[in-house]
């Protein structure tokens, strides 16, 4: 490492900090430090363990072990309470301002000279704030409702209020932007870009991005992040961005050449997606895949991939272009329509979209396609545990208990139950996975990985959202990567064999 | 004053963790054995009191004053397995009831099955706005509730409305029995056995339930959420017809103020102790029926113990409150409404 | 690559939702914020001639005079109904809170029962009960998490209750003070004197909204509960308060409810939830929590009193005035919540 251990500026120090969920390890013995005036680059693949080092930095989680230094004196964050009181604010991406009320609400009602008796005190509240406001040299009227502000604005309310003045960290806060400018246009980042300068004035900052060239142009030192761990801490002017690119993504992945169905020239796709666009998320997207194929799409946050493919299983709206199934245009795309014609999604949030919780797990199985569990309207449970024990058998499910309430089972498990509930489909065509080996142990991981080539060479056509880029590369017959809602390159495996980098390179 | 605050929450963590644990066993027992029990326990206790009791029929007595309130608790069980709640549903009894006071001397038989497919069409009506304008369920029907109060009122103009003719056809409902259960109340078992049956064994009734569970985990199943959602309030309407039709078998006459007219509060408490769970996806029509009758032994109890007839309403409220924060299950961040 | 731009860097310019929506979302907001008052004071208008010419006696002082009073009690409990839809909750007890209050009200008043003669006092014991009626709901919602519809629904029924064991058996309780009977629709100012007590409270409780901590966390809370937490607010402490609020003014409802009787009676507050929730729902607020206030709550009560008074007068029977509210209370929320309606959106 190449931080200099002077302890005078040290605003912040972890040292050790490692934290286990379950089977993931998602943080190994992560140790740095932040200085004074310092802006630090966190950057990582997703996954990678940034969200979760930012969120013991904030006090949601506490780490299994290892020690955080605040100004050079050892402290525990219990809550986000013990974090906000140590000086450390956060801007969210998703923003959590109070909307209904006004500008100098938000940034200076936890002060303590912001109501006396209960009764509000409006000129010391709107003195406070425009004086936060004024640091970061913004104009902004105080007593302006958020409600009416722009998004950016509202981005420079959420930083003022993270250095509020009355943190006990001597004047010194440390401000996390965590993706701030994944929803911003060019001229608003340069906005923010400046504020970030000011801020150093003050503070400390960390940033975290997943655009590189604003890093670069941004930090003062860059720190990377893979599989957990802390891989490397650089002074900017050290590393160019290819030398980034390696280090986010490590060993540089080829594709493996495995065998790639051959697609006739005359054939026709399963689904056929045409310029579909919806504001604000993904626009023109096209693609194609036969049966038999399946297409990787990578992408980083904001890349509209999530979108996509919820809008091919009907679950959200596309403002235009159109999808077709076997050939034949849909219309009034909804999920009841997908499921009839053999579309399947396996969605990311298992617990609160994938699987209902409290059913068993026999009745998530044959809650969507029943089979032989059910005739017309009329539900045979002994035919429902019959059909629940092959799968069982097949995933190798455990506990071997189908009648066990889904919820308990592990994260592994009720993923393989997730996947039998559409694979029960004789008729499946279409397999949209988002995430499907997300929190999964290896053993898992694999069985899951071998049910979908198994559908995939029983003729479905699927589409993989993938955790990692490694995963797209040895999985896919096409990889898409999308960029900021847009298809950015298309990689036909048959033909051509991109590493990791190449990917990750059209990503950000 | 930063550690005490500390100090204090993650002893409310403690304590939270330990209670949630006390309410999930709680919650597992009461609706596996809870609705029987606590009616057995009532009933022993009422006999030892009040000798008089057995002797002069009083299960007699009990389940003809269940019946309507079962009927009207099957259907809010219904309602709320699918996590919403219908406080319409009496006001549509009693609507209902005035009806068919109204009716069955110039329709006749015809007019029983005419007014349930009346009231069943009320209660989809509720569905139809909760499913596709996504509305508060309670909202909603504490709005259509006062439209059916006022229907009542309306057209029984506001005075009671007795059956003039074939009123014996009806009546001949609740005045004939099998061991000693009058046929109001066995038809509420039919109910009861018929929508349990449903609710284990069709795609529709798991349906509902998957709905109840997790609503987001039935759409993306695939499970048609919103026409569900239409058929668990119709059948809320069609049981409250049916008791509505106890109600004249009963009492012969129909009126705004008169029996049925307070069937809301012992209905939901009645699906209540019966084990239904309030934030939906839990409920067994089966043990709703000695939730029903639990209800109706209520203001024979209270008076056998010493307290004051009249005091019932405060025991429906309360015991609703108690079996709720008893049973209910909540993660301790969750945002309770 | 369909945008070129997109190609030449790696910091692209995206067209987001985010920034049109908050946009367009800041200008609805604005134009709603003078539109939802003036249409409710255009619909009043409406309404005004619609029954003046319907029925000379409409209009006149007298029954302005008749309107307001009518008003005033539904403005008293809309008012703590609004702090309690506000913060996201529902207070359904508010009849059966009324009914206890003016109970204890009557029996501390010199009574045709005979009994102590407490005076003031007895106004203070009747409000009293409905602050411990309020706090136990606050606490059950709170600290046992059991859902306000639930906890108010019970508590309804438990004021009920109260009042009729309070009431107990023997002959119905009247109030033997002229004074007392007639006060609340007595004229001072020209106006009647209830409608001189919900103004103040009605002005007390948009000073609280606006000008003390209590207020702004509520609307903070109402707007977004995990964030208030998040930011360290007491909000089981605030929500509490909330419905102790609403008790306090169930319970002076309740009193004044039982002064323009005359006598005790247990469901003296009969008819009252229904002006009200419509009343706040129409008048802005939203029962998703964190939108509105007492003004144009108070609004929603002059629109739906005058609505029904109307109605009256014009010869339509009373027993359609719950129809009129719930139909309204209806239409209300279906216009509220159609711009948000979203297949994937959970409403329960």
């Amino acid at each position: 490492m190449t931080t200099k251990a002077t302890s005078q500026t040290s605003v912040l120090r972890l040292s050790n900090i490692d934290k286990k969920f379950g089977q993931t390890h998602a943080l190994k013995n992560v140790s740095l430090e932040i200085n004074h005036g310092e802006v630090i680059g966190l950057i990582g693949e997703n996954g990678a363990g940034k969200s979760t080092l930012l969120k013991i930095l904030t006090g949601i989680y506490q780490p299994d072990s290892g020690s955080i230094e605040v100004n050079g004196k050892s402290t525990k964050f219990r809550g986000p309470r013990d974090s906000v009181a140590a000086g450390i604010g956060v801007v969210h991406q998703e923003q959590s301002l109070f909307t209904n009320l006004t500008v100098a609400e938000n940034i200076a009602s936890g002060s303590k000279v912001a109501s006396r008796f209960g009764i509000y005190r409006w000129g010391q509240i709107n003195r406070a704030a425009a004086e936060t406001l004024s640091i970061i040299g913004s104009s902004l009227d105080p007593s302006t409702k958020v409600s009416n502000l722009s998004f950016v604005d509202r981005q420079m309310v959420e930083i003022a209020r993270a250095i509020r003045v009355d943190s006990t960290m001597g004047g010194s806060p440390l401000v996390i932007l965590d993706e701030p400018t994944s929803v911003l246009e060019r001229s608003e980042t340069a906005i923010l870009e400046r504020e970030i300068r000011k801020l150093k004035a003050h503070g400390s900052v960390i940033f975290v991005s997943h655009r590189l060239d604003e890093i670069m142009r941004n930090c003062d030192r860059i720190m990377v992040m893979r599989n957990g761990e802390l891989v490397a801490d650089r002074v900017t002017s050290t590393v160019t961005e290819d030398e980034l690119f390696k280090l986010m993504v490590g060993h540089e992945a080829r594709a493996v050449s495995s065998s790639h169905r051959v697609v006739a020239a005359d054939e026709q796709p399963v689904i056929s997606v045409e310029n579909l666009s919806r504001k604000g998320k993904y626009s023109n997207v096209s693609l194609s895949v036969h049966a038999g194929r399946l297409t990787a799409i990578v992408g980083s946050t904001g890349s509209g991939r999530e979108e996509l493919a919820r809008a091919l299983f009907g679950a959200e709206k596309f403002d235009s272009g159109s999808i077709a199934i076997n050939g034949t245009k849909v219309t009034g795309w909804r999920i009841a329509k997908a499921v009839k014609r053999g579309v399947a999604y396996v969605p990311a949030e298992r617990k609160v979209e994938g699987m209902v919780g409290g059913f068993s797990a026999a009745e998530n199985i044959t809650l969507t396609h029943p089979g032989k569990a059910a005739v017309g309207p009329i539900v045979f449970p002994l035919a429902r545990n019959k059909i629940a024990r092959t799968w069982f058998n097949t995933l190798d499910v455990r506990p071997n208990d189908i009648a066990l309430d889904l919820a308990r089972f592990s994260g592994g498990n009720q993923q393989k139950v997730v996947m039998a509930k559409w694979l029960n489909s004789p008729e499946l065509s279409v397999l949209v996975l988002d995430h499907p080996l997300r929190g999964l142990d290896p053993g898992a991981a694999q069985t899951v990985n071998e049910q979908i080539k198994l559908a995939c060479s029983n003729g479905a056509a699927v589409i993989l959202l993938s955790d990692t880029l490694e995963e797209a590369l040895e999985m896919g017959d096409d990889v898409i990567v999308m960029r900021d809602g847009e298809i950015s390159a298309t990689f036909d495996m048959t033909k051509e064999s991109p590493s990791t980098l190449d990917l990750l390179e059209r990503m950000v | 004053m930063n550690l005490s605050q500390t100090w204090t929450s993650s002893i409310e963590v403690l304590s939270n963790d330990k209670a949630s644990k006390v309410r999930r066993i709680a919650a597992k027992g009461w609706q596996a054995v809870g609705p029987v029990v606590i009616f057995i326990v009532m009933f022993a206790v009422v006999s030892i009191l009040t000798p008089t009791f057995i002797g002069g029929g009083g299960l007699t007595i009990v389940a003809s004053s269940a019946a309507p309130i079962l009927l009207v608790a099957l259907g809010q069980a219904l309602v709320l397995n699918i996590g919403s709640i219908d406080l319409s549903n009496a006001s549509i009894t009693l609507l209902g009831a005035i009806l068919l006071a109204m009716t069955l001397g110039s329709v006749g038989a015809v007019a029983p099955i005419l007014i349930v497919l009346l009231v069943t069409l009320f209660g989809s009506v509720n569905g139809f706005i909760v499913a596709y304008a996504q509305v508060p369920s309670f909202a909603l029907t504490l709005g259509t509730f006062g439209i059916f109060q006022s229907a009542a009122l309306v057209v029984s103009s506001a005075t009671t409305v007795y059956v003039t003719q074939n009123g014996q056809a009806v009546a001949a409902l609740y005045q004939s029995g099998v061991a000693g259960l009058p046929m109001t109340f066995i038809l509420g078992i039919i109910v009861a056995v018929v929508s349990w049956a449903f609710l284990r064994f069709t795609r529709a009734g798991l349906g509902m339930t998957a709905i109840g569970k997790n609503e987001s985990g039935a759409i993306f199943s695939g499970v048609r959420t919103r026409t569900l959602k239409i058929v668990a309030y119709a059948l809320s309407g069609l049981m409250a017809g049916l008791a509505g039709i106890t109600i004249i078998a009963q009492a012969g006459s129909a009126s705004p103020t008169g029996l049925g007219s307070d069937l809301l509060l012992p209905g939901i408490a009645a699906a209540i102790v019966g084990g239904t769970s309030i934030s939906g996806g839990v409920t067994n029509p089966i043990n709703v029926v000695f939730g029903a009758m639990t209800v109706a032994l209520v203001p024979i109890a209270t008076a056998a113990i010493g307290i004051d007839a009249q005091a019932q309403n405060l025991v429906y409220g309360a015991v609703i409150i108690v079996v709720v924060a008893l049973t209910l299950s909540r993660s301790k961040n969750s945002i309770v409404k | 690559m369909a945008n070129p731009q997109s190609s030449a860097t790696n910091s692209v310019s995206v067209d987001t939702a985010a920034i049109h929506f908050s946009d367009k979302k800041s200008k609805a907001s604005l134009f709603s914020r003078y539109t939802e008052p003036l249409a409710l004071l255009g619909a009043l208008v409406v309404l005004v001639l619609i029954f003046s010419s319907l029925n000379p006696r409409f209009a006149t002082i007298g029954n302005l005079q008749n309107i307001l009073s009518q008003a005033g009690l539904p403005l008293i409990i809309g008012i703590g109904a609004t702090f309690v839809i506000l913060i996201g909750s529902i207070d359904l007890s508010v009849e059966g809170v009324m009914g206890a209050s003016g109970m204890v009200f009557v029996l501390m008043s010199a009574n045709s029962r005979g009994g102590t003669d407490f005076g003031p006092w007895a106004i203070v014991a009747g409000i009293a009960m409905g602050v411990v009626l309020g706090l136990v709901s606050g606490l059950i919602y709170t600290r046992i998490k059991v859902p306000s519809f639930i906890v108010t629904l019970g508590m309804w029924y438990v004021g009920l209750g109260v009042a009729t064991i309070l009431f107990g058996t023997e002959s119905i309780p009247t109030l033997t003070s002229d004074e007392l009977a007639i006060w609340s629709s007595q004229i001072t100012l020209g106006l009647p004197n209830i409608i001189w007590v919900a103004s103040v409270v009605l002005v007390l409780a948009a000073l609280t909204l606006r000008f003390t901590r209590f207020g702004r966390v509520v609307l903070a809370i109402g707007n977004n509960e995990e964030i208030a937490r998040g930011s360290g607010l007491a909000v089981a402490y605030n929500k509490t308060l909330v419905f102790v609020l609403a008790g306090a003014l169930s319970g002076m409802a309740g009193i004044i409810a039982t002064m323009q009787l005359g006598s005790g009676s247990a469901t003296v507050g009969s008819g009252n939830l229904f002006i009200t929730i419509p009343a706040v729902v129409i008048g802005g607020t939203a029962l998703s929590g964190g939108k509105g206030g007492v003004f144009g709550t108070a609004l929603g009560v002059i629109l739906l009193t005058t609505l029904n008074n109307g109605l009256i007068l014009s010869g339509v029977s009373p027993n359609f005035q719950s129809a009129v509210s719930g139909a309204i209370l209806v239409l209300a929320i279906v216009a509220t919540a159609w711009s948000q309606r979203d297949r994937l959106r959970i409403s329960k």
